[in-house]
């Protein structure tokens, strides 16, 4: 068995785990990983002998401590690859996803480190422009689950939608905008938005005028 | 005694200061701050009270200008008590500010203005329990009807409560607070600001930045946004409980035609053109009472009085700049900014800035930046003043060399003298055409250029209201003030110089150097380069010279279309005005000062040589 194969099945385990809260049984890796569910179960074997998986007497697989650890090494990296190429590069949600998926299992643990900090601050020694302070990128992005690429911005929504702040990224992080009531778990409601994606939102019964790149910065989800 | 004022943009804080100290309003800078404070004094039982209207913020953490300027006034102690005036119709954000402002723990009141405003929505306040919540008197009122004015300095006066307010932070946060003051022996209200990265005493931001960058590990978030957040729930929780919400009636909102690209965009433009218009209109005829007045009654009797040929040279020379610093600055310029503060009172330049965004995105700014530009089309000076509304050092240089280009009030008088007088109405409008495509392009190129990040618009729109007559004048005033301040000294100075240039034949001499340009390259009269000179020095005085100098009023008997044409384009293209490269260096700086003077020279050359080799 490729340790690349090994790593496959330990992030897929936990993921199901994690997503579902109930350990997953042969058929489900089948499914998620594309193998042949005869190919699965003799891969399952070999990893219950290397000490990675228990699987009991209904099927159900579970990491053991040595397969958690190394399952959430490889789904760090996953993240933090993906959250690169997406957010940083600008690379699709769904290709970064299966690039990430490759470069996984070569990458070092280093670079892994080394590609966090720089993803939560690109400059890290960035000089002030002549006093005028250059915003620091967010730590908020990267967190993996929901918020790497996976929110939608203020500029994905209508006018007089309702929705609710859920993170802050990159650029929209300014003080003014955290100043004005924009802030993780405000509601906010769009006023206004023309076509170029300027927006204008209520926020605390103000209205606040956004340029585009600022209004995509901001993710938010529907408000209940 | 001083008090101050302080509280959210558009609270109402002007208003109230205007009503409290009547005239005798004074500016002063604040030492190390670009930025003028409003002063005034006012006399309460024989005791002499210094009142100050600081700048309108939204936070006293941020980084502007003028929030760093309020936070060290603060820290200073620079007021023995504080007039903290909030919104009610806007409670629970005027409330993040008034908490903070609070943790400083100074002397102070707290004034619910707009509470008319408030009850019409059916807002009902409970100012009593705000009281006892911020432990310091509060006083409802409304300035525009001047509801319980009166009561704000007596109440100010005895104010001698400091607020006591403990505003629930984040455990992590109030850890660290406790660790910083303990390590380091720094106030609470110090250990905040250095964990956000802000503060003098580099090794207390240095300790606070190590902590601040754990808890932004463990919350994957800015220690700013949570703190933020915090007050931000602080706030919501006293709204909710001094804040009751009645029915509400709905009202129309202009804001549904104003802020839409139909029709909004072209109300946008009609605006801008009908100020502009009534701006020439009104200038041109203010400008003729003064000119007219003042060669009658002092200039042709101070030739008349037989003064030594070098002192009637110099007294000349003062005159002609005293009186093309009111020829220019009142016509035009104060016309100008009565319009200007009277839209900008109502609220429009916001929605204009909004509107506008996408254009400016274009040329490498954003929306905010079209309050600088249409200043521009006054005067230039005021335009490069207004520029640290931008954020980045970036947008302010591209704004800069824009704005050195935008056909100002002088620029229009110098189009309409020459072009649209003797060569046609049309041709003028073709100048204005020739600007805006050298607008555009300069703007792109600039953009490529210029280093630095865009940053995009974050802009309060505040709701729309009447403007007060009072304050337009005022604020008027107060600019008019401080355009005379900067450009006539500088006028005086240029003119005496040239004066002395002239009285000593120098003129001649450098005619003659740059005749091979000005005859061979632009296809102009010698005496032109002359009038291109003194054109540095007010743009429509070139207008003024090449009158005098050709020796008639009627410049089409002396010179071909064609060559009016390209004097008046080189004119007004080439070297911004001595005033503005004076204020660009003071606001930017030598280099961008530099590089906007050769920029516009050789651009002015470039077109003024092809309109000559194609027209010709």
């Amino acid at each position: 068995m490729k340790p690349s194969l090994r790593e496959d099945f330990l992030e897929a385990i936990l993921n199901h785990t994690r997503r579902y809260s109930s350990p997953p049984g042969a058929e489900d890796l089948s499914n998620g990983l594309a193998i042949d569910i005869g190919n699965v179960q003799a891969h399952l074997r070999e990893l219950a002998l290397r000490g990675d998986v228990v699987v009991d007497v209904k099927g159900a697989i579970t990491l053991t401590d040595q397969g958690i650890a190394t399952g959430n090494q490889i789904l760090k990296k996953h993240e933090t690859l993906q959250c690169f190429l997406s957010e940083i590069l600008g690379m699709d949600t769904s290709a970064a996803s299966v690039e990430a998926c490759k470069i996984e299992h070569a990458v070092s643990d280093e670079t892994i480190d080394r590609l966090g900090n720089y993803i939560r601050t690109p400059f890290p020694q960035s000089p002030d422009i002549q006093g005028v302070k250059t915003t620091k990128f967010c730590p908020g992005r990267g967190q993996g689950n929901g918020s790497c690429g996976y929110a939608q911005s203020l500029g994905d929504f209508k006018e007089g939608q309702r929705l609710i702040v859920k993170d802050i990224l990159g650029r929209g992080c300014s003080k003014r905008l955290l100043d004005l009531g924009v802030v993780p778990g405000e509601i906010v409601v769009i006023k206004r938005k023309l076509g170029n994606r300027s927006i204008v939102v209520q926020v605390k019964d103000c209205d606040v005028a956004l340029s585009p790149e600022i209004a995509s910065a901001i993710c938010v989800e529907p408000a209940p | 005694m001083k008090i101050a004022l302080i509280g959210n943009p558009g609270a109402g804080k002007s208003l109230i200061f205007n009503q409290l100290t009547g005239l005798g309003v004074e500016v002063n800078k604040y030492p190390g701050s670009a930025i003028s404070l409003e002063c005034g004094n006012v006399c309460y039982k024989k005791e002499k009270i210094e009142l100050i209207d600081l700048p309108g913020i939204y936070s006293l953490d941020g980084d502007s200008e003028e929030e760093v300027l309020v936070r060290r006034f603060l820290e200073k102690n620079g007021a023995d008590s504080l007039i903290a005036v909030i919104d009610a119709t806007k409670l629970e954000r005027n409330l993040y500010l008034l908490a903070q402002v609070a943790e400083y723990s100074l002397p102070m009141i707290i004034v619910v203005n707009m509470i008319d405003d408030a009850e019409r929505q059916g807002l009902l306040i409970d100012t009593a329990r705000l009281g006892t919540i911020f432990g310091c008197d509060v006083l409802p009122a409304a300035a525009v009807q001047g509801k319980n004015i009166d009561r704000i300095l007596p109440l100010a006066l005895e104010a001698s409560q400091s607020p006591v307010l403990h505003i629930p932070y984040d455990h992590h946060i109030e850890a660290a607070l406790r660790s910083l003051e303990k390590t380091m022996g720094t106030p609470r209200q110090k250990n905040l600001l250095a964990l956000q990265g802000s503060g003098d005493e580099l090794a207390l931001r240095d300790a606070a930045a190590s902590i601040a960058s754990e808890i932004e590990q463990r919350h994957r978030m800015s220690v700013g946004q949570i703190i933020a957040t915090n007050r931000h729930n602080f706030a919501r929780g006293v709204a909710t409980e001094i804040l009751k919400q009645g029915p509400k009636r709905k009202k129309f909102d202009l804001d549904s035609i104003l802020t839409r690209a139909f029709p909004g965009i072209p109300i946008l433009c009609l605006i801008l053109f009908s100020l502009l218009l009534s701006v020439f209109v009104i200038g041109s005829w203010m400008e003729a009472l003064i000119v007219g007045g003042f060669t009658t009654y002092i200039l042709i009797p101070f030739s008349g009085l037989g003064l030594h040929p070098l002192a009637e040279r110099i007294g000349y020379s003062i005159l002609v700049a005293v009186e093309a610093g009111l020829g220019i600055a009142f016509p035009f310029v104060f016309t100008f900014y009565l319009g200007l503060s009277f839209l900008e009172d109502t609220g429009y330049m916001t929605r204009a800035a909004f509107l506008a965004d996408r254009a400016m995105h274009r040329l490498g700014l954003h929306g905010e930046a079209i309050i600088p530009m249409v200043i521009g089309f006054g005067c230039a000076v005021p335009a490069i003043m207004s520029l640290r509304i931008l954020k980045t050092r970036r947008e302010q240089t591209i704004a800069a060399f824009l704005i050195t280009l935008v056909p100002c009030s002088a620029r229009t008088v110098v189009i309409a003298g020459i072009v649209a007088a003797f060569v046609g109405i049309i041709w003028a409008f073709s100048i204005y055409f020739i600007v805006f495509i050298l607008i555009i392009i300069t703007a792109i190129v600039m953009s490529r250029l210029t280093p630095g990040e865009q940053f995009g618009m974050i802009v309060e729109m505040p709701s729309l209201r009447k403007p007060r007559v009072k304050l337009v004048l005022q604020k008027s005033w107060l600019r008019i003030k401080e355009f005379l301040f900067i450009a006539m000294p500088l006028l005086i100075a240029t003119s005496i110089f040239l004066g002395l240039f002239q009285y000593f034949g120098v003129i001649d001499t450098f005619q003659a150097l740059v005749a091979p340009i000005t005859v061979s390259l632009l296809g102009l009269p010698v005496y032109a380069s002359t009038a291109l000179l003194f054109g540095i020095f007010r743009k429509e005085l070139a207008f003024e010279t090449l009158a005098v100098l050709s020796g008639t009023a009627d410049l089409g008997s002396v010179m071909t279309s064609v060559q009016l044409y390209t004097f008046a384009i080189v004119s007004i293209l080439f070297i911004p005005c001595i005033s503005t490269v004076a204020v660009l260096y003071r606001q930017l700086g030598l280099k961008v000062a530099v590089l906007t003077s050769v920029y516009s020279l050789g651009l002015g050359m470039l077109i003024g040589v092809l309109i000559n080799i194609l027209m010709k």
